[in-house]
């Protein structure tokens, strides 16, 4: 049974997956075993799971990999976003923490895989570099946002746009 | 051409790449768009010039996040694995796709205007390894083992195996 009133959402770059969560997500954790880095891209998978039953497809549904027989990986086949970790047999899934519209709210409290840790992974919050995108290179980031085709952190009637352009592989160019 | 040959690809082997060159400028990006790239909190790459960017096996997927941005992955197990502004001469491939990414450590972190507040203590987290965190669960990890569909961390001449 969901929490009364709960309601958590999040989804994929591209809008094309949306999700809403109806429990307070628990565990939330970074693994940084070598399945979850190559997953993500990245050098940690962070995850948070909820029942089955209280994860939404509210648009779309993800495309899934399954890493072993016993593991389903969601992504968006649209854009590559890491969305979600469900062993096949686990009336539990997991969300990826950075897909939340909110992804601050949810702090990991645990890491797991760190027989894969990578050696510098302690060091880097404090590498150089105090500036914003902005700072960095203003102009670039004015044509970024001038053609942004992210989806928004929030749940949007309709997605895209009307008049927007395709924004898939192949799309075109359209500055 | 140099003697350089760095190779890399996605969690299903569909898509494999080397590079030829040394990487440089290797950094994590905390942008927002990069943390939707990844569904992580930062996006870690480094840099070389497209001429030194191979794809052995397969080409990857592209969504294009603004009119010039390029994101690379995987259309058939989603690893993202690159960064690509379309006007520079350099992309910006994705550190964990290396088949050993402990060679490639980062140098600086941008975009911190999105930095998540909880990214900067998770070294100090509870940190438990696979094999603890599966203690009672030894059945499922050994299954996980016996069906491990990741491509391995070198080269292979066919993929899936026969």
């Amino acid at each position: 049974m969901s929490e009364a009133g709960t309601r958590i959402t999040g989804g994929c770059q591209c809008g094309a997956v949306r999700y809403a969560l109806h429990e307070e997500p628990t565990d939330p954790h970074i693994c940084h075993c070598r399945m979850c880095q190559k997953a993500f891209g990245s050098f940690f998978a962070p995850l948070a799971g909820v029942a089955v039953s209280a994860f939404e497809l509210t648009r779309g549904e993800p495309a899934i990999f399954m890493s072993s027989d016993q593991t389903e990986r969601g992504f968006c086949r649209n854009c590559g976003t890491p969305l979600t970790f469900h062993y096949v047999e686990s009336p539990r899934i997991a969300v990826a923490l950075g897909t939340l519209d909110e992804p601050e709210t949810l702090a990991p409290r645990a890491q797991y895989g760190i027989e894969r840790r990578l050696a510098w992974f302690a060091a880097l919050p404090g590498l150089p570099g105090d500036r914003t995108t902005e700072e960095d290179d203003p102009a670039l980031a004015g044509k970024i946002a001038a053609t942004n085709h992210q989806h928004p952190d929030h749940d949007t009637a309709v997605w895209p746009p009307a008049g927007a352009r395709s924004r898939g592989q192949g799309s075109a160019r359209d500055d | 051409m140099t003697d350089v040959r760095i190779t890399g690809g996605c969690q299903c082997g569909a898509v494999r790449y080397a590079v030829h060159e040394t990487p440089y400028q290797v950094g994590i990006c905390h942008c927002r768009m990069c943390q939707k790239a990844v569904g992580a909190p930062y996006f870690a790459t480094f840099t070389v010039k497209n001429a030194s960017l191979e794809w052995t096996r397969g080409v990857p997927a592209v969504f294009k996040s603004s009119a010039n941005m390029e994101r690379g992955f995987c259309r058939d197990c989603g690893t993202p694995l690159f960064n690509n502004w379309i006007p520079n001469d350099v992309v910006h491939p994705a550190i964990a796709t290396l088949d050993d990414p402990s060679a490639v450590a980062p140098e600086y972190q941008s975009g911190i205007e999105a930095r998540l507040a909880w990214t900067t203590d998770l070294s100090g987290l509870v940190a438990v390894s696979t094999d603890d965190a599966f203690k009672g669960y030894e059945a499922l990890l050994t299954e996980i083992a016996a069906t491990d569909h990741q491509h391995p961390d070198h080269d292979t001449e066919v993929w899936p195996p026969a």
